[in-house]
């Protein structure tokens, strides 16, 4: 891929940033890519070095806040017209519900995500609560003079010890994959909003 | 290393390479080389977050017939080398401590 490629297909990826932060990081690569070939890396070589676009594009859209991307899709071009202002205010309860829900869908996936992890964690502190428990009746049964009985509660504390330690393994190890999959929601969220409009206009 | 740490330094580690002189992208990225890897969307972000903490200031001057976009560092971009130095005795003093343990 020659510099030329590589710009363009950056400045496809990012439409939908606002137009100056665009020119910005067309301005910045190209520089980039301009100083090694001044170097004396073929361009080629020199494209390669600084990584693939949609790695880029990929890292921009997440360091961009979520905010400035809404912000530049709802503001208008230009000015509205007055009927466009009118069907805008008769039109709220249909794009405004919407709005809502959208926002309520996006918040109720997060909670849920949470509440998995909060529902695994639970878990593992029930098996260390009642592996403790157990400990301590297997004592109590055991000067009591019920040795048997308090043999096999021993058992089953061990049994819950075991379970506390394998459990929580598992939750370290689900925990972590939620954290990704948020982050790869938040970046799913973002994308909506960058890149489309090159994508409408080859389109029609 | 720790990702986090990482994030921490980079920023010190820009405002190091530039200083003594201005300097442009590329070469902040070859200074930073022998110590740090910074990939070019990484220094993108952070000479954005330094500039708008006003820690640097940016200008554009013609190199070789094009457009080159160099960076210096103001006042507070020095205090903030100076912070971190001070940050850093403290970070040893730590170091020392969880070291010690080794040592014996």
């Amino acid at each position: 891929m020659n510099k030329q490629e590589f710009l363009t297909q950056l400045r496809q990826g990012l439409a939908g940033l606002p137009q100056a932060d665009i020119e910005d990081h067309i301005f910045f690569y190209n520089e980039m890519i301009d100083d090694r070939i001044e170097e004396g890396i073929p361009e080629e070589l020199a494209v390669k070095e600084i990584g693939t676009v949609d790695e880029v594009i990929e890292q921009i859209i997440a360091e961009t806040p979520l905010t400035k991307l809404v912000k530049e899709k709802v503001t208008p071009k230009r000015s509205l017209q007055t009927w466009e202002i009118v069907l805008l205010i008769v039109g709220s309860p249909i794009w405004l519900s919407l709005l809502i829900a959208l926002f309520a869908v996006v918040l109720s996936v997060y909670v849920t995500l949470w509440a998995v992890i909060v529902a695994l964690w639970s878990v593992v502190l029930a098996f260390g609560a009642a592996a403790m428990a157990c400990l301590a009746a297997s004592m109590i049964l055991a000067v009591s003079g019920q040795p048997l009985t308090g043999l096999v509660v021993l058992g089953a504390a061990l049994f819950c010890t075991g379970m506390t330690i394998f459990t929580y393994f598992g939750c370290l190890a689900a925990t972590k994959g939620i954290v990704w999959l948020t982050k790869k929601f938040a970046y799913w969220i973002k994308s909506l909003f960058v890149g489309k409009e090159n994508n409408n206009e080859q389109n029609s | 290393m720790d990702i986090q740490l990482k994030r921490g330094l980079l920023d010190v580690c820009v405002l190091a390479a530039i200083k003594d002189a201005d300097s442009y992208g590329y070469q902040i990225i070859k200074d930073m080389k022998p110590y740090i890897e910074i990939s070019e969307s990484t220094l993108y972000t952070i000479l954005k977050r330094l500039e708008t903490a006003q820690m640097l200031t940016v200008r554009t001057a013609e190199h070789n017939g094009r457009l080159r976009k160099y960076y210096h560092i103001t006042d507070a971009g020095l205090k903030r080398i100076e912070d971190f130095k001070q940050e850093w005795s403290e970070v040893m003093s730590i170091y020392r401590f969880v070291t010690k343990e080794d040592e014996q």
